[in-house]
């Protein structure tokens, strides 16, 4: 090869002994050998994306999902006695953009304490998860906060039929797999 | 050194040699037959697991590297991944493909095989009864035979009848017949002091001149390093089977046990280069304070067989350290390119193995007893070979070796590839453009423009 100067900036010495001792293959094998060492004895740590080991095994763990993360619906009900918080205000049917909510009611004689008064009693809930956008207007609109998402999203069935929960469902929750080992 | 030999020849334990009923002189068939059997049987078993256990190591290590976990599901934390995989891949279809050259396609991943196994008959793996063939020439036996390995790959790339098989086959063989050159280069530094070729007797050596050679050839070891990771195929130089480029080399086209034949001999092969590492420059079996500070190695354990099952179990330590640095460097450093890999073999390592055989020559004809002609008479003959002093010649030929070898080799290096440092092209075109725009100028300045002559 013919004598070839190149325009190439001037080395400093620094730079000079990097590439004589080859500082930076070194570095690249101390950052390798850190991940290992920590990946032995490191616990595991949640959701914290710093930690040694990345990897959520899945349906053996329960999956990490955000705090506002928004799955499955739920009717909670009244910690006190166990009758269900809906007063059938047929809000969240209202909010729905996608119409996936139908309640039912019933007016009804209802006796609280020495008092009749006639009331809106629920009677049916139905929601549609395959149409359901999970915007959660419906929780929003919700004055009792009766109606919520989860955090759960297991929602897959065998069948479409499945994607209409009953009010039963909706109290129960559904009932997850598990997959054992 | 006689003695010595014929001790560690005769080395089949007392039970084998009652077992065939012979006297123990001449106990042939204890010796030659029945005890080699015996181990041939126990190496090829646990190596042939150990083999398997390694690409599970290698999965778990690269997964760790990279915030992974690897192999989970089969048994606790993958563990019997490999007896997975084994059974996968002997219950697989048998492909052979229709346009391949049958007879070559079946033999190339034997030959490959064999080449890795067969070298495992002369490696030291402890003292005294350890060793299966314990040859005069060991470490020939072992370059010579594992280079025979190329040919299995070569057949492989040419008798799949495939573009990306041929371009790996003519990768790996340029690669390792360049990467062989520097390999046997690297040894005979260590090979001088050790004075014979038989494995057994280069840790004997090591154990008599009291220094690993690690601390009187680093450069050596350093070249011999080097060019295992490029012999075995290992990333950095992992281009004949670069799977970003190539699919899979020169075993694209292979399936099931054929396939896993060319896997064990690369593992295999790993284990060699690193068994051979560790003989040669990392003494052995020797563990200073464990095993190997007296002449048949009796340390601090004073009975024989526990002293060889330990002597196994350090040799085996070393093994893998090595290995687990070719793990290291292969999930760390990114490939070569195929200029840069020619390069490092044909320009630094034989350059650099040349000079070190050079300057340990020299090293080592300076520092003979004054009465074989040397000037510091740093060494002493005992029992036939020539030693270094305790300790001022140990400490020259190491201070030689890491304080005046290695700058000096440097700087030849440097000298050599001072041309060709950058493949910088972008530089080279404008250096062209600034010479032809001056040589135009200089025309300019010489003649008159012919413009201004037609006008007058």
């Amino acid at each position: 090869m013919p004598a070839v100067k190149t325009s190439a900036p001037k080395r400093t010495i620094g730079q000079l002994l990097r590439r004589l001792l080859l500082l930076d293959l070194f570095k690249g094998l101390m950052v390798t050998f850190k991940y290992n060492a920590r990946a032995l004895y490191e616990p595991r740590d949640g959701g914290n994306p710093n930690q040694a080991i990345y990897t959520e095994q899945y349906p053996l763990e329960p999956a990490r999902v955000s705090e506002r993360f928004r799955g499955a619906p739920r009717l909670n009900l009244d910690p006190e006695n166990g009758t269900t918080l809906c007063i059938a205000c047929d809000l969240c049917a209202l909010a729905c953009p996608v119409d996936c909510i139908e309640v039912g009611s019933l007016r009804r004689e209802v006796r609280e304490g020495e008092k009749v008064n006639k009331k809106k009693v629920l009677t049916t809930f139905i929601f549609d998860t395959s149409r359901c956008m999970f915007c959660n207007l419906c929780s929003e609109a919700c004055p009792t906060d009766c109606l919520e998402l989860t955090q759960s999203f297991e929602l897959a069935v065998y069948h479409r039929s499945g994607f209409r929960w009953d009010r039963e469902m909706l109290e129960k929750g559904i009932n997850y797999v598990r997959y054992a080992k | 050194m006689q003695a010595i030999l014929t001790t560690l020849l005769f080395v089949a334990p007392d039970w084998v040699v009652s077992l065939t009923r012979e006297r123990r002189p001449n106990a042939f068939w204890a010796e030659y037959v029945v005890w080699p059997l015996i181990q041939i049987v126990v190496v090829l078993f646990i190596v042939l697991t150990l083999v398997a256990y390694l690409v599970y190591l290698e999965r778990k290590v690269s997964a760790f590297m990279q915030a992974r976990l690897g192999p989970m599901r089969v048994g606790p934390w993958g563990l019997l991944q490999p007896l997975a995989d084994g059974i996968k891949l002997l219950i697989k279809e048998d492909i052979i493909p229709i346009k391949a050259d049958r007879a070559v396609f079946i033999v190339a991943p034997i030959i490959s095989v064999v080449a890795a196994l067969v070298v495992l008959a002369v490696i030291p793996w402890g003292a005294t009864w350890a060793t299966i063939a314990n040859v005069n020439i060991g470490l020939l036996f072992i370059l010579a035979v594992s280079s025979v390995g190329v040919l299995g790959l070569v057949l492989a790339g040419w008798g799949s009848n495939s573009k990306y098989s041929l371009l790996g086959a003519l990768r790996s063989s340029a690669q390792m017949v360049s990467y062989e050159i520097g390999m046997g280069l690297s040894i005979i530094g260590a090979l001088m002091f050790a004075r014979t070729l038989s494995m057994s007797g280069i840790i004997d050596a090591q154990r008599l001149d009291g220094m690993w050679y690690l601390m009187f050839q680093p450069l050596g070891f350093l070249v011999y390093a080097i060019s295992a990771l490029g012999e075995t195929n290992r990333a950095p130089f992992d281009l004949p089977e670069a799977e970003s480029e190539l699919v899979a080399g020169y075993h694209t086209e292979y399936s099931g046990f054929r396939w896993a034949l060319f896997f064990m001999a690369e593992y295999s092969a790993m284990i060699v280069t690193s068994a051979v590492a560790v003989t040669v420059f990392l003494g052995g079996w020797m563990l200073p304070g464990v095993t190997g500070t007296s002449l048949f190695g009796l340390g601090p354990i004073s009975n024989p067989t526990l002293h060889t099952f330990a002597s196994i179990i350090v040799f085996a330590g070393k093994i893998m350290l090595l290995i687990y640095a070719y793990m290291w460097f292969r999930w760390t450093w990114p490939r070569y390119r195929y200029d840069q890999l020619m390069e490092l073999g044909w320009k630094w390592m034989i350059p650099a193995g040349l000079a070190n055989i050079v300057l340990t020559g020299i090293w080592y004809v300076l520092a003979l007893p004054k009465s074989q002609g040397g000037v510091f008479g740093l060494m002493q003959e005992e029992r036939g070979r020539l030693i270094p002093n305790r300790w001022a010649g140990i400490v020259y030929f190491i201070v030689t070796a890491f304080v005046v070898t290695i700058p000096i080799v440097w700087g030849l290096l440097v000298t050599i590839n001072r041309r060709s440092r950058d493949f910088n092209l972008h530089d080279q075109r404008q250096l062209q453009m600034q010479l032809r725009r001056e040589r135009l100028e200089k025309m300019l300045q010489e003649q008159p423009r012919p413009a201004e002559t037609g006008v007058q």
